[in-house]
């Protein structure tokens, strides 16, 4: 059966898909409109003059990819999947549920009993079509990233596979994270991941996405992914997303969050692989006093060329946002940066702020930021600002002077750009991962050097205050320095 | 036996400009050595010149240190032959730091330099050292900071984000401190300290000083000596030192001012290099 999906996207694919899953009629209907969509849409080519990343996925040889591959869901994992499995190479240690996606199907799921009990669902949105049809027809690409969105998303909805379904019901707080991973171990595959978290009235989650890749091959594989988070009443949502994927996969993301009334969404989004990566998030802020917050991160090398979209959406009254965006590119790599932050006529005390920087490690990179204002009502505070900067040289040479190589001390500099946003970062494993990849990532370091960030950032600590040691702030008396005997 | 810092008719621009015209001086470990001078007279030229600052172009001249020319040298590779600069106006490297900093500082001049290849770049290559534990780091750097009276809170700011002009100072006499140099050149260590900040920060060279410490203390004022005493005096005017002596020498610069030390060719419009 799952060998007859071919390769190469089509409508026949697109039914047989949904035939090998044994799914209701509504849910065919669903993707055989989405493809058509698809096929109605052009491919969106990006602006004039820019630097070319819609181009990039628009001429992406979607024919020679598999958009289904089937997994052996009790055969064994690959070892790479297995390692993550353990805890203590897991990111996230503690988490009260986990959830797995190897291609385009999930492969393990857990879920503490004690929230089970408390009617929390996690489950793979496969199993939701069929166990929990009326939330997902209500839910699944309707409000939040509609199928409409544009044509990545509506080619998301026609062949979307596996998937993860998280209800928390009214009050539940989710203490420790949820990790959810996504692994792609096939070349030349086109995996269609979804995302679906509902948190009803007053409930929490930290939920931690990651998206990995492990095979060698040249032939590139396709992650488009899509994620909603519908957040509720006072509800508390907090989306981590680390992608780390090889440079051997494309990647096309569409997030977005709709908040209720007092909701509040926080994105982390920690961007560092991927051949090309085309991101949309973007919150909407759709009940009064709701608060949305993007943390943003990116290191880009070789070939890689990003396009981020950032919009903060509000659309009522008294909400708050605030983007924070920050990445390092080297080599011959491209990012485009479009943060907008829209206020909506009737959305009157509006705060909303964003921040884009990023610095420049060679000269064949480029970076582009547009950030933007669309502001329909009067009693707004809102402002955005982006600088592009190259490593200071009179910085360089200060720490040159004190011993250390002219590599170091740019890595030194670019940990220092980095480290306030990830400050930022609630999770600290997340933050520790981070660390070690970035540091990885540049050219000619040593793992020590991490353990040394890493080591003064979360591990520091002095004991005991020398009760004669003075401020250095402070003004010292005569009596002080009169100790000082040499 | 002690190392030597040896500068031999030393020539230097900035932007086409001449700075340094012929500076002649040997600084010994052990010595304390004050270099005065009025303002734009090239006393920080020096200094930069001496670490290798790339904004410089050296025209003429030579720098040797411990039996080595190290013209050619980068800056990094200098500091590990431990040769130490403290800053007039140190850097803020924001989201850096103290402790992470320092402890990568230290472990890079404690492994030193290894011999340069035939056509190696004069930086040398970045090779895997030695780390230090954090543990024994963390004590010496305790250490270092009871010896100084430095607060603790001070190591996990941000390498002089937002720091005072008197802490910038201090924490460059407590890096001096925990890099243990040979020669340490301390450019204007006393400009923009009000005089409890000035004794603090001379309490905290006076302590480390010794037979393991040559400093070249640059300074525009003669207060600082009151604190500091220097085994040898120069005076330096426009690129050039014109008189050298013994501390004696930083009063009579007090009582009579720099004018009288001024070479007699520059008030007759002619150039020292003619």
């Amino acid at each position: 059966m799952a060998n007859s999906l071919a390769t190469g996207l089509t409508r026949d694919a697109v039914a047989a898909l949904s035939h090998h899953k044994g799914e209701p009629e509504w849910m065919l209907q669903k993707r055989l409109h989405a493809w058509d969509v698809y096929e109605s849409l052009p491919a969106p080519l990006g602006r004039r003059g820019d630097l070319g990343t819609f181009r990039a996925v628009a001429n992406f040889h979607f024919q020679e990819v598999s958009p289904f591959i089937p997994a052996d869901i009790n055969g064994t994992l690959p070892a790479v999947i297995q390692q993550s499995l353990h805890e203590e190479e897991a990111l996230v240690n503690e988490r009260s549920g986990h959830i797995v996606q190897r291609n385009a199907s999930i492969v393990h799921i857990e879920l503490d009993e004690a929230l089970q009990r408390q009617g929390v669902i996690l489950t793979a949105l496969d199993t939701a079509v069929h166990d929990y049809p009326e939330l997902v027809q209500q839910y699944f690409m309707t409000k939040c990233v509609p199928v409409e969105s544009n044509k990545y998303t509506a080619l998301h909805a026609a062949f979307w596979s596996g998937g993860a379904f998280l209800y928390i019901p009214k009050g539940v707080e989710i203490e420790q994270p949820i990790l959810s991973q996504i692994w792609i171990d096939s070349p030349a595959s086109a995996t269609f991941a979804h995302t679906l978290i509902i948190a009803e009235e007053q409930s929490s989650v930290r939920f931690v996405a990651e998206y990995n890749s492990a095979f060698e091959d040249e032939r590139p594989s396709f992650l488009n992914d899509v994620v909603e988070v519908y957040a509720q009443n006072e509800a508390r949502v907090e989306f981590c997303n680390m992608q780390d994927l090889d440079q051997n996969v494309w990647n096309v993301t569409n997030k977005n969050a709709i908040l209720a009334k007092d909701a509040s969404v926080t994105w982390v989004m920690a961007d560092l692989g991927s051949t090309v990566t085309l991101a949309n998030i973007g919150a909407t802020m759709s009940g009064n006093g709701s608060v949305a917050e993007l943390v943003g991160v990116f290191f880009t090398d070789h070939d890689q060329r990003f396009s981020m979209k950032t919009l903060s959406d509000h659309a009522a009254l008294a909400t708050n946002a605030e983007t924070l965006v920050k990445g390092v590119l080297t080599d011959q790599s491209r990012v485009e940066f479009e943060g907008m932050i829209r206020v909506r006529p009737k959305a009157q005390q509006t705060a909303s702020f964003l921040s884009d920087h990023t610095l420049l490690l060679s000269k064949e990179c480029r970076s582009e930021s547009i950030p933007s204002l669309e502001i329909g009502a009067n009693q707004v505070s809102a402002s955005h600002g982006a600088t592009t900067g190259q490593i200071d040289e009179e910085q360089l040479f200060y720490l040159m002077v004190r011993g250390i190589h002219r590599e170091e001390a740019e890595r030194i500099i670019v940990q220092g750009f980095f480290e306030p946003v990830l400050q930022r970062i609630p999770l600290e494993d997340l933050r520790t991962r981070l660390r070690r990849s970035i540091v990885r990532r540049m050219s000619g370091a040593y793992e020590t050097e991490a353990d040394t960030w890493v080591d003064v950032q979360e591990r520091w600590e002095i004991e005991g205050v020398d009760e004669y040691a003075i401020s250095l702030a402070d003004k010292k008396s005569e009596e002080e320095i009169q100790l000082t005997e040499y | 036996m002690e190392s030597e810092l040896i500068i031999k008719n030393l020539h230097a621009n900035i932007e086409g400009k001449a700075i340094l015209r012929g500076v002649d001086l040997v600084v010994k470990q052990g010595e304390i050595h004050a270099l005065m001078g009025p303002n734009g007279s090239g006393k920080s030229t020096l200094a930069n010149v001496i670490m290798g600052n790339p904004k410089y172009e050296v025209t003429e001249g030579e720098i040797w240190f411990k039996g080595e020319n190290i013209l050619e040298y980068s800056p990094d590779r200098r500091a590990r032959m431990r040769l130490f600069l403290a800053f007039q106006y140190p850097m803020s490297i924001p989201g850096v730091s103290v402790a992470n900093f320092l402890r990568r500082s230290l472990e890079a001049v404690r492994e030193g330099n290894k011999p340069l290849e035939e056509g190696e770049n004069p930086s040398g290559k970045m090779v895997k050292r030695k780390s230090i534990p954090p543990k024994e780091f963390r004590n010496l750097l305790q250490e270092k900071m009871r010896l100084l009276k430095v607060d603790n809170s001070f190591i996990n700011r941000s390498i002089n984000d937002g720091f005072s002009g008197g802490e910038k100072k201090r924490a460059e006499i407590l890096q001096m401190a925990l890099l243990e140099p040979e020669i340490a050149l301390m450019d204007e260590t006393d400009s923009g300290l009000d005089i409890d900040a000035l004794k603090i920060v001379s309490e905290s060279v006076n302590a480390l000083t010794g037979p393991n410490l040559g400093i070249l203390l640059i300074t525009h004022y003669q207060r600082i000596l009151n604190y500091i005493t220097p085994d040898f005096v120069h005076v330096m005017f426009n690129g050039r030192i014109v008189k050298s002596g013994g501390k004696e020498l930083a009063y009579e610069l007090e009582e009579k001012g720099y004018e009288w030390l001024k070479p007699v060719e520059e008030e007759n419009g002619v150039s020292v290099n003619g």
